[in-house]
């Protein structure tokens, strides 16, 4: 370390006691909402500004980064539009015009061609999936030790119905695609504000792309998907997280090797092997399906209950790649088995559970919702941490106080 | 009465055969604006010249407290991988920046 950052910090120290006292987060037209993330900073402001939308956690106004508080969740299995997560990462166009808009179908294809939405909305049966829409890094902030990156609650997550054509059908318009094909790509109209730096493109294995469940969707619960969820168009993967939803979608390219752009390479990786914050060079794999997860929703942390009573708790639990098997409740030592709402929605939805418990005794500390999914794949007990605090799905554990 | 109530269910059986149409129609937004603002500090004015073009201040202020080095990371990032147009001199002052903003916890309202 150098005398003169030496001389700089000093300055600094001096400066900072009198200079760093206001504030930094200036009021939106709304209030603010306390995250408990641990160490801080937690207090985030929450806003009903953004057009389309009730009130939400503002984790970045440019380009948005919106999450739903956890009252979002405590009713029903969809996610009303106006309370869907909002995430991206470079700039979005803030108009589209549908009549101008082109989905180019291109690289190891038969013909290459430029579809109209139409054209894309005439290329095969309507469909609709339910399915749980999450963001790869929902749940960072909570990460302990803490990683760097978009410091989202656990609000960065959203059950919708996606309406579209299969993306098997929007391929074959361009012929088909060549019997060499490793991964099918997609690219938006959101693109870098600087030169050279990388456009967020992303890409299925060919066998994922060609699968039943894989659209090309125009519509969010019925709706028409607004500019802040992708208008015109959006890929929709059930299963896996929204890093492979790309919005806005204006490129379908057929690759006939591995995927080496930045955003598949280089990030959206997590360690294939179990890593702690002093790990290097670790082999790591693109994150991909999503575990399952639960959620009590009837009661927060903190929250009091009647000692001699019986406790009603209420949740929400999917089970990512694959349905949910079961949900318990668990504390410390013990596990009580949940009672799983209907199977309204298919495998990759929400779902709620409940469960009473006859008497409340004492507090209830550290108690959770665990679920397992199809695949007999249950939520840890303690976190897999992974340097970019991704897919996140440890136990979430509250302590209710009896009084 | 039984009549009347069947002849539209009938037209409505009948739609639904056709392939149905979608109708898209232009879109447009207006994103409310910025109001974060960098608390006072030193290099403020550079971080604002330098940083606030591409994302909202909140992006780095929402950050847990992390090293310099860390700092010294996440701006390479930015430059290298990014292509932010930041020079030595401006990177090196919006670490300071950070590593002073992150050690003084008075820009965050008490809880």
């Amino acid at each position: 370390m150098t005398e003169g950052r030496l001389t700089r910090r000093a300055l600094i120290a001096g400066a900072g006691t009198t200079a760093l006292a206001a504030p930094a987060l200036a009021k939106l037209g709304g209030g603010m909402i306390d995250l408990a993330l641990p160490g801080g900073p937690s207090l985030r402001p929450t806003t009903p500004d953004f057009p389309g939308k009730r009130e939400m956690i503002v984790q970045r106004i440019r380009p948005p980064l919106l999450e739903a508080p956890m009252e979002a969740f405590r009713e029903g299995v969809i996610t009303p539009n106006d309370r869907h997560f909002v995430r991206w990462n470079w700039a979005m166009p803030t108009e589209v015009k549908a009549g101008e808009h082109r989905v180019a179908v291109g690289g190891a294809v038969k013909k290459a061609v430029s579809l109209t939405l139409d054209e894309i909305a005439a290329a095969g049966e309507h469909v609709s999936i339910v399915a749980v829409n999450q963001c790869a890094g929902n749940g960072r902030g909570l990460s302990t030790p803490r990683v760097t990156g978009t410091q989202w609650g656990n609000g960065a997550m959203a059950c919708a119905k996606w309406t579209g054509v299969r993306l098997r059908d929007v391929l074959a318009k361009a012929g088909g695609i060549s019997p060499r094909a490793k991964r099918v790509r997609f690219a938006g109209l959101d693109v870098p504000l600087t030169d050279g730096a990388p456009q967020f493109i992303k890409s299925l294995p060919t066998q994922m792309a060609q699968s039943n469940d894989v659209l090309v969707a125009w519509a969010m619960n019925d709706e028409p998907l607004s500019i802040l969820h992708g208008f015109p168009l959006r890929i929709v993967v059930p299963g896996w997280f929204s890093t492979y939803w790309v919005k806005m979608l204006s490129t379908i390219e057929v690759l006939e090797h591995e995927d080496e752009s930045h955003y598949m390479a280089d990030t959206y990786r997590w360690p294939k092997v179990p890593v702690t914050p002093e790990s290097k060079d670790f082999p790591t794999a693109p994150i991909t399906a999503m575990p399952p997860r639960s959620f009590i929703t009837s009661h927060a942390d903190g929250d009091t209950v009647t000692k001699g009573t019986p406790l009603t708790l209420e949740g929400l639990a999917f089970g990512g790649d694959k349905g949910l098997a079961k949900v318990e409740l668990v504390g410390d030592g013990w596990s009580v088995p949940c009672e799983l709402g209907p199977d309204e929605h298919g495998p990759y939805a929400f779902r709620r559970w409940s469960v009473t418990l006859p008497n409340v005794s004492g507090n209830l500390t550290g108690i959770g919702a665990k679920s397992t999914n199809a695949n007999g794949l249950s939520q840890p007990d303690a976190l897999v941490w992974n340097p970019s605090g991704y897919a996140r799905n440890v136990i979430e554990r509250i302590t209710l106080v009896a009084q | 009465m039984r009549a009347a109530l069947l002849l539209p269910l009938t037209l409505l059986i009948a739609a639904c055969d056709r392939a149905p149409t979608v109708n898209f129609q232009d879109a447009s937004i207006t994103p409310p604006d910025d109001p974060n603002e960098l608390p006072d500090g030193p290099g403020r004015d550079v971080v604002l010249e330098n940083c606030t073009a591409c994302h909202s201040p909140s992006t780095m202020l929402q950050q847990p407290k992390v090293s310099r080095e860390k700092w010294e990371s996440i701006i390479g990032k930015m430059r290298k991988l990014y292509k932010a147009p930041v020079d030595d001199a401006a990177a090196a002052q919006v670490v300071d920046y950070m590593v002073a903003i992150q050690s003084d916890v008075s820009h965050e309202a008490p809880r």
